[in-house]
């Protein structure tokens, strides 16, 4: 600050007082204009290179446009002009150009009376792995699927989705307080991503005689990658009518958003025969039954669509007392035509699923001041889905028929925190947290799939503390925790059999029979259902020492721990981070940042059938950044940046454990090896000022990348599909970027 | 001689003198009048560009543009300052301005907002600031946002993140993991998910839900579907991490890990990848031939995990009533 600067002339009046009496009477304005004028006109042209084939950048290139080509055209352009008369601004600006990342975007209007903007933008993802396969079509909705005869000379595939969006909007001020502004969004994605699909007979799901056993009682199965097909359109309409006042706020609002998906099935056709799980042919050849289930169609996205309309905004009751609220109603349909996608028989004279969700959000929250320490907070929020979907006969297997279900969701959340200014600059929170979760009741004729029981409602209660030293002082922190315990109502069975809908679970099995003996030692219960009691912390410490050095010191700790019935399912998450952030200002031209964090998350999981997963992900990222002015013409940087990412699959046996799994596990044979990822990147840049209204840049961009881990592969050898289809990914990148781009401004 | 020269020295003294007069006289006009903002010439008499905090930059805003009449002037921010526009006698040190943005002695963040406000809360894009948790946890308006410059870093999806991450330490450890959304490529950025100033949504999302926010881009999921997955359309964040993971798509775990979390598991197979001697016996048999079951555990551990054969694990809308039933989402 100049505070302790004598007043008197400055260089700007000084440089303006010489123009005034030196040079003719725009001197001054251009000297001022050029601080103080957002008017730019440049364009940048250049080129880049990136080291390698596709195949050793592939992490590298997944998003930045970099990844098919070796060189690249480089083309930015800006211009920003700002009538001062009539403060209309007229900006177009495009970036990468010369990239499948090019984006344009311009806006247009004299500002707070209207304007129009629009945004074109292209996005294009590459999946990092490379598929080797004899699969046809891959991209389509229609795959030719043969045994490729050695795995890897296959044909490589790059899979890619490509994204086109187009953002159209609009704002016009009618008076003081009346706007109207309206946005349209149209994005067109194409391309494929990675599925598949498998299956084993014989099957529950599918009983003799269409997924029989072999005639031996073996089992004979198959998987498969299938690419999904992607070609789909996604349209957004925002219009909203803004009353905005002093005190009050009202905004009435209309959102619709609208999918369109050109695919609605992916069909594939097998020739010949597969491999068996040891790598060679399934002898006897894969049977009919087992071909014609891998044959079915499978369903792609289905259009949908929904319709919002909504009313929100906030009052001022006095200048410490606020409130806020929405109101919103949402229609969602999904009608999409069973008939386009070639489905065996839908239930009898239904032709779409009719599929149709109507929720009601009401949100209202209100912050008061009564006193100049105190300052009180409350905010409820209730949203209600309904599912109104018709229910229908879909799953007839064998003698187990039963329905679809419902998805309905009601939910309450709410919050009441007084916050006091207490002496010496500290400030302290407390609050009350509470949400609810009700999922309405099971529809009767629907049969719960996989799971070992539900809970129709859940309720989460807790409090939350929170410090904070705000004032002057070199120090300042902050300090925060949260409690909540999680409960829920009564759990439920799932019917087993031919039966539908669930069961009051009861311990001791008496009261309803065995279909309420829930308690099996097995028995998972799933994590969104289960009691939980959570614990987080969350403390920043920021000192400044002295005026060229800010350190910041940062910790997070939290805990959840799940309960159930039973010892299965998940235990506990558990989360650790520590880190420092330090900032230094070198001298008046060159300043230096760093920061190192520390992170390891845990998440132990019961596996019902004897073991034990204990999982821990930890990481190191550290990032070192200096930007300097080297005379009147040189601007430099660099960053530096790592990163450790250490997954650990620890793996135990419990006393359940089969006598097959004991004896593997004794056999001294490795388990689930750790995945470990590790980047290095390290930037560098340099601009230099040509003349005074033109610069050149060049940066380079080293990246050393490893991934090393056991998805598709372990040890060298590959993950088999049956047909002999492998994914694969090179485990060690390194790869150099350099771009030279001279930017001309013009005046 | 000696006469005319002492003249001229005397003319050019006046002349001197009057141009140095019209000099001052052109600056005190020039220093009365504004530079930028309307009113701003008492404070730029002293702060302008080559200031610590330089101020002149601020034309280059939409503050800076005046024809709009809401625009402020510094005082509508600062305050009027009066003991720091005249220092009062007997003080060495010039005092502060009513309100002060940065350094040591800044305001608090009740009064830096509460400034802010005074405009900014008449905006359809802060309607819920009040009650927020930005604003419970008094994150100053200045804390993200720099008002005098031409380049706002949080205005700018390359470089917001890098201002998000002053706080979000875990989110910065995440976005660099191999799967993750385009955010260090600069093709994403915070708020293209959040809203900082406040919203009805949890975590402060874009639109009303999580979900809702995704759909955005990813409306595929939305449904509804025949065969639905009840914590997909309950919260994408049961099973996604959206800043980033070691593991393919975003997954918090890997299948089945993360599957194993809700589900009772087929099969009796402790987890396993190729290569590792499955084909020796174990408790009499192999674990892997030619016909033992497809739910081994290299098949729900290696590649997809459990949606090798769960494809559908977003919600599947195959109405097919005849075996098998797309129930469990296979297809």
């Amino acid at each position: 600050m100049a505070t302790t600067r004598q007043h008197g002339l400055r260089r700007t009046l000084l440089a303006a007082a010489m123009l005034a009496v030196f040079t003719p009477a725009w001197g001054d304005d251009d000297a001022v204009a050029r601080l103080a004028k957002p008017d730019t006109a440049s364009v940048s042209v250049g080129g880049a290179g990136i080291s390698g084939d596709p195949k050793d950048r592939s992490l590298f290139t997944q998003y930045n446009g970099l990844h098919k080509d070796d060189a690249y055209f480089l083309l930015d352009f800006d211009y920003v002009k700002r009538d001062d008369a009539t403060g209309t601004w007229t900006i177009v600006q495009g970036k990468d150009l010369g990239l499948d990342t090019r984006e344009v975007r311009f806006l247009y209007g004299p500002q707070g009376k209207w304007k129009v903007f629009g945004e074109y933008w292209e996005l294009t993802r590459y999946y990092p792995r490379t598929i080797n396969t004899s699969e046809q079509g891959i991209g389509s909705n229609n795959l030719g699927i043969s045994l490729l005869a050695t795995p890897g000379t296959g044909q490589d595939v790059d899979l890619k989705t490509k994204r086109k969006r187009l953002n159209l909007g609009g704002q016009a001020w009618f008076g003081k307080n009346l706007m109207l502004e309206a946005t349209f969004t149209n994005e067109d994605k194409d391309g494929a991503r990675l599925w598949g699909r498998g299956f084993t007979c014989p099957s529950a799901a599918a009983p003799t005689p269409v997924c029989s056993a072999l005639a031996s009682g073996a089992n004979q199965w198959a998987l498969l990658m299938v690419p999904e097909p992607i070609s789909s359109t996604t349209r957004q309409v925002e219009v909203k009518l803004n009353w905005l006042g002093e005190r009050f706020n009202l905004i009435g609002g209309y959102y619709g958003s609208f999918y369109n998906n050109d695919y609605s099935s992916l069909n594939d056709t097998i020739t010949g025969n597969l491999n068996n799980g040891l790598g060679v042919p399934m002898s006897p050849a894969l049977t009919s039954g087992l071909r014609g289930i891998l044959q079915l169609p499978m369903a792609l996205p289905p259009d949908n669509q929904a319709h919002q309309f909504s009313v929100d905004g906030n009052y001022a009751f006095t200048n410490t007392t606020r409130a806020n609220f929405k109101y919103a109603y949402t229609h969602a349909t999904q009608t999409q035509s069973f008939s386009q996608g070639g489905f065996d028989a839908p239930p009898p004279g239904r032709s779409d699923l009719g599929g149709r969700l109507d929720t009601n959000l009401a949100q209202a929250a209100i912050t008061s001041r009564p006193w100049s320490k105190l300052a009180l907070l409350a905010n409820v929020r209730w949203e209600d889905r309904k599912d109104k979907t018709p229910i229908d006969l879909y799953n007839v297997e064998g003698t187990s028929t039963f329905t679809n279900g419902h998805n309905s969701n009601e939910k309450l959340t709410g919050k009441a925190e007084a916050t006091y200014a207490f002496p010496y600059a500290i400030k302290g929170s407390a609050g009350l947290d509470y949400e609810s979760i009700d999922r309405d009741q099971f529809v009767p004729t629907d049969q719960v799939a996989g799971l070992s029981g539900i809970r129709q409602k859940t309720y989460d209660r807790g409090f939350h503390l929170a410090a904070t030293k705000t004032m002057a002082d070199d120090v300042t922190g902050m300090i925060t925790y949260i409690h909540t315990d999680r409960h829920g109502s009564s759990w439920l069975k799932p019917a087993s059999g031919a039966t539908t809908g669930v069961f009051p679970a009861d311990p001791d099995c008496t009261s309803n029979g065995a279909n309420a003996c829930i308690y099996s030692r097995t028995a998972i219960f799933p994590f969104i259902f289960e009691d939980r009691k959570r614990d987080k912390v969350r403390a920043l410490l920021d000192w400044s020492p002295m005026e060229k050095l800010s350190i910041q010191l940062s910790g997070d700790y939290g805990k959840d721990n799940y309960s159930a019935p039973t010892e299965k399912g998940l235990d506990h998450t558990r989360l650790e981070l520590y880190g420092i952030d330090v900032g230094y200002q070198v001298n008046d031209t060159t300043r230096l940042t760093a920061y190192y964090t520390y992170s390891e998350q845990t998440l132990k999981v019961a596996h019902s059938t004897g073991y034990i997963a204990d999982l821990k992900d930890k990481n190191n990222t550290a990032g070192v950044g200096i930007t300097g002015i080297a005379g009147p013409r040189i601007h430099w940087g660099g960053d530096l940046m790592f990163i450790h990412d250490n997954n650990q699959y620890n793996m135990g046996l419990d006393s359940g454990a089969s006598a097959q799994n004991i004896a593997y596990f004794n056999s001294g044979l490795p388990f689930i090896p750790d995945a470990t990822f590790r980047d290095l990147r390290i930037k560098l840049f340099g601009s230099y000022l040509l003349q005074k209204n033109s610069d050149i840049r060049v940066e380079v961009v080293h990246d050393r990348t490893k991934l090393d881990e056991w998805q598709w592969g372990y040890n060298g050898i590959p993950f088999l599909y049956s047909d002999n289809t492998t994914v694969n990914l090179k485990p060690d990148q390194n790869v150099t970027y350099v771009s030279v781009v001279y930017t001309y401004r013009f005046k | 001689m000696r006469s005319t020269r002492h003249i001229l020295q005397i003319l050019a003294a006046a002349g001197f003198f009057l141009l140095a007069c019209a000099t001052q006289a052109r600056a005190e006009e020039l220093g009365r009048k504004d530079v930028v903002l309307r009113g701003d010439a008492k404070c730029t008499r002293c702060h302008d560009e080559g200031d610590d905090y330089p101020v002149l930059a601020i034309g280059k805003t939409r503050h800076g543009t005046v024809a709009d009449g809401r625009t402020p002037s510094c005082t509508s921010c600062h305050g009027e300052s009066e003991t720091h526009m005249n220092k009062p006698e007997g003080v060495t040190e010039r005092p502060k301005p009513t309100v002060v943005f940065r350094g040591k002695n800044h305001s608090t963040p009740e009064a830096q907002n509460g400034q802010c406000l005074t405009c900014h809360q008449s905006d359809a894009k802060r309607t819920h600031w009040e009650g927020s948790i930005h604003q419970a946890r008094d994150v100053a308006c200045t804390s993200c946002h720099a008002v005098h410059t031409g380049h706002d870093k949080v205005r700018d999806r390359t470089t917001q993140p890098e201002v998000c991450f002053a706080c979000h330490k875990e989110q910065r450890t995440q976005i660099n993991k191999p799967s993750h959304h385009p955010i260090p490529e600069g093709k994403m950025a915070c708020s293209d998910c959040h809203n900082p100033h406040g919203s009805t949504g949890p975590k402060l999302m874009k639109r009303d839900s999580v979900n809702d926010t995704c759909y955005t881009c990813h409306m595929e999921k939305r449904g509804p579907f025949v065969h639905s997955h009840e914590p997909v359309s309950e919260d994408c964040g049961n099973c996604h991490n959206p800043h980033g993971t070691t593991a393919e798509n975003m997954l918090k775990a890997r299948p089945p890990f993360l599957c194993h979390q809700c589900h009772t598991p087929h099969g009796a197979q402790v987890g396993q990848v190729v290569g590792q001697g499955q084909t020796q016996p174990f408790a009499g048999s192999p674990l892997l031939s030619g016909t033992t079951s497809g739910k081994s555990g290299i098949n729900y551990f290696m590649a997809r995990g459990c949606t090798n054969c769960h494809t559908q694990v977003h919600g599947t809308n195959n109405p097919s009533t005849t075996n098998p039933t797309p129930q469990f989402n296979f297809r």
